[in-house]
């Protein structure tokens, strides 16, 4: 924007973004013109299929040049919004447009650019916004998705109906209020509960840093653990006790005596094992204050049951154990509610209340611009690290300068060395695919086969992200597997934004400001986008011969954990380590628990 | 007076001609329209524009959202985006140029 649109602090906001104030020649121009001043120019609007952006409409001979110098090359056009006087701007070339304004009386200052549909000011020389004339652009272009090929079908979808999914409901937020006991609930909370001991002789390390002891190639197990085991909600959940193993084995009618012979076995003998109880177990022993390392046989012989193909002692994928663990607590807890809930919304179990997020998949015909729009829950993001040089037209990696999120050491030099980036990573990700010859989509409106457009965007974020990077490739086809080695560089705070959905499909239709109502506003706001890296589990080593280790932040503090052995690294030894798995957790929860102290 | 440099200067000449001709038509046919349309979605696939947008954000975090106009930013981006092109791009896009010149050729 430029100097002469300032915008203050306090501006207006739209969906959570700044309101562009109009320039003076713009606000001049609205008001000499009206309440509806740029009504007439949605005829002039044309979109270019399928579900294309706008542009100004011209006769099919026709060819847009500059009235003053006669160019048709030029890149950028700007068509007089008084006159329709088409002009150029390149510089450093001399500005048509900007002589134009000059030259005709006042109110030839704003202009459109013939192929955006853009609106600028030829005497700020910048580009301008306009509610109306969005709201203008936007009509025209869900209307032309509307039509398509057939146009009567009522059971079309534009690009802007979408369907809800199921079982979100929208929730209302409730602020925030900070909690204080009284005097009845101090009495209480001093008679439940007994003091933490005082600091032992290992007080550097904060409570609940506790080594796992390896039990024959379970690194993949434990590093998934410490993870867990400071995942914060789930860390807060196990502590105050939500879980209860007690009552749970009570519950599921394993007898006393059983119970004491630490078997899980119910009145009948029978085995029945919960994942939740096992892991309140841990909890309970790593937050203890016994700082020698742990054996975490109980939850290994109770995950084996689960995931009976799995049990054996070779290393196993960490990231599979955590996609199995999680399905295990859910099972087991599922279960015992009875009605089986649809894990999208996170109330069936503390794991997908953690871990679930909406994802949203949008298939868009190349011949008729019907959009099919799907939602599916996930519980992590697996991303692909980009193709190496040589394979496909994708940007050879020496050649890629890729973007830092803003942090501090992230230097222009960094740009030209081809670093993959997580943030590149996700822009791939929900980057529109064009689905191949081989991959037609049944379209609803056309009723054949088609090429497609897919683009897929987050309608939901977890409360912890999980981003599980594909390291391991295996080929049935070539019979072989590979582990791509390739560094990958992650950042500390992560802002989601960009990749939600209101996000994605805002960017379809170019830079507008109008907010039109049918995009749902997300169940987040601006805060809850913005997540903390707090667990980093990284691989080491080859495919069939590696060691998973896990990084933790405390506190700021970073600290290593090898299976039985943790000890305080510096950060630049995680930002170099080679991440598998990273876990964020929304910026909101992370302030909230690491300013409180661990009492101790 | 040279025979040979005479035909040698015909021959620029008609060359010149051609070129002009050809450039025209490739416009004025809506073919550099459908090849714009085909760049534009081969840098999308590649990650060119998202790579450009994310130079263009890194600029005016680093100016200022009030400090930087359009210009600014085309004038920032064109060299970098220019030499970030993947040679496929260019060479498909070169023979869809040639196919067209050889079909429209008079």
């Amino acid at each position: 924007m430029s100097s002469a649109a300032k915008i203050g602090h306090g501006h207006p906001r739209i969906n959570g973004h700044i309101l562009p104030q109009p320039c003076p020649h713009l606000a001049e121009f609205r008001s000499r013109n009206g309440s509806k001043p740029f009504r007439a120019l949605q005829d002039c609007l044309r979109v270019k299929p399928p579900g294309g952006g706008a542009a100004i409409r011209r006769d099919p001979d026709e060819v847009a040049r500059c009235g003053m110098c006669g160019d048709a090359a030029r890149p950028r056009l700007y068509a007089c919004v008084a006159c329709a006087a088409v002009s150029c701007h390149a510089p450093p070339e001399p500005s048509h447009a900007a002589a134009h304004a000059e030259s005709m009386p006042p109110g030839h200052e704003i202009a459109v650019d013939v192929d955006r549909a853009e609106l600028f000011c030829c005497a700020c020389r910048d580009q301008v916004y306009d509610r109306d004339f969005d709201a203008a652009v936007v009509l025209a272009q869900t209307s032309a998705s509307k039509l398509g090929a057939n146009s009567s079908s009522s059971s079309s979808t534009s690009a802007i109906r979408f369907q809800h999914p199921e079982n979100l409901r929208k929730r209302r937020r409730v602020d925030y209020r900070p909690w204080v006991p009284d005097l009845r609930e101090r009495a209480l909370v001093g008679n439940g509960s007994v003091p933490l001991g005082s600091s032992d002789s290992s007080s550097d390390f904060p409570r609940g840093l506790r080594g796992l002891n390896n039990l024959g190639n379970t690194c993949f197990m434990n590093s998934v653990l410490q993870a867990l085991l400071h995942t914060p909600p789930l860390r807060n959940y196990f502590l105050s006790d939500r879980h209860n193993r007690y009552f749970c084995r009570e519950k599921n009618g394993v007898s006393n005596t059983n119970r004491r012979n630490g078997a899980n076995s119910d009145v009948n003998g029978k085995i029945r094992n919960c994942l939740a109880c096992d892991m309140d177990d841990i909890f309970s022993a790593v937050f203890s204050g016994d700082r020698t390392p742990y054996s975490p046989a109980k939850f290994l012989f109770s995950w084996w049951q689960h995931a009976a193909n799995l049990a054996s002692y070779e290393q196993q994928d960490a990231h599979e154990f955590f996609i199995s663990m999680l399905d295990g607590i859910h099972e087991k807890v599922d279960k015992d509610r009875g009605k089986p809930q649809n894990p999208g919304n996170g109330d069936c179990c503390i794991a997908h209340r953690v871990f679930s997020g909406i994802l949203r998949s949008d298939v868009m015909c190349m011949a008729c611009g019907f959009t099919s729009t799907t939602y599916d829950p996930c519980v992590d993001i697996s991303l692909d690290l980009e193709p190496t040089q040589g394979g496909s037209a994708k940007m050879a990696s020496t050649k890629s300068l890729h973007p830092c999120n803003g942090e501090a050491d992230c230097l222009n030099s960094r740009h030209n060395c081809g670093t993959s980036t997580l943030l590149g990573c996700l822009d791939r990700f929900t980057r529109p695919e064009r689905l191949g010859s081989d991959q037609k989509f049944f379209c609803q409106q056309c009723q054949v086969r088609q090429e497609s457009l897919k683009q897929m965007s987050i309608r939901k974020l977890p409360l912890v992200s999980c981003f599980h990077i594909k390291r391991f490739e295996h080929s049935s086809v070539r019979k072989m597997s590979r582990k791509v080695d390739r560094y990958l560089q992650f950042p500390i705070s992560l802002d989601m934004a960009p990749y939600l959905s209101s996000s994605i499909l805002r960017s379809r239709f170019g830079n507008r400001i109008f907010p039109f109502d049918g995009v749902e506003p997300d169940t987040s706001n601006d805060l809850s986008s913005e997540f903390e890296l707090f667990a980093v589990v990284t691989h080491s080593g080859k495919l069939d011969a590696g060691h998973y280790v896990t990084y933790l932040r405390l506190c700021n503090q970073w600290y290593k954990c090898d299976d039985a052995w943790i000890t305080q690294v510096n950060e630049s030894i995680v930002r170099a380590a080679q991440g598998y798995m990273m876990f964020y957790v929304q910026k909101m929860l992370y302030y909230k628990a690491s300013e409180k102290q661990v009492a101790g | 007076m040279n025979p040979q440099l005479d035909e040698n200067q015909g021959l620029l000449q008609l060359q010149l001609h051609h070129n002009l001709w050809a450039f025209v038509q490739l416009i004025e046919s809506g073919e550099k329209e459908r090849l714009m349309e085909l760049l534009r979605e081969r840098l999308i696939e590649c990650g060119w524009k998202d790579e450009m947008k994310a130079l263009c954000r890194q600029f005016v975090k680093k100016k200022g959202s009030n400090n930087v106009t359009v210009d600014d930013l085309i004038h920032v981006i064109t060299p970098r985006g220019r030499a970030s092109i993947p040679d496929s791009i260019k060479a498909e896009l070169l023979q869809r140029i040639r196919t067209f010149l050889v079909s429209a050729a008079p």
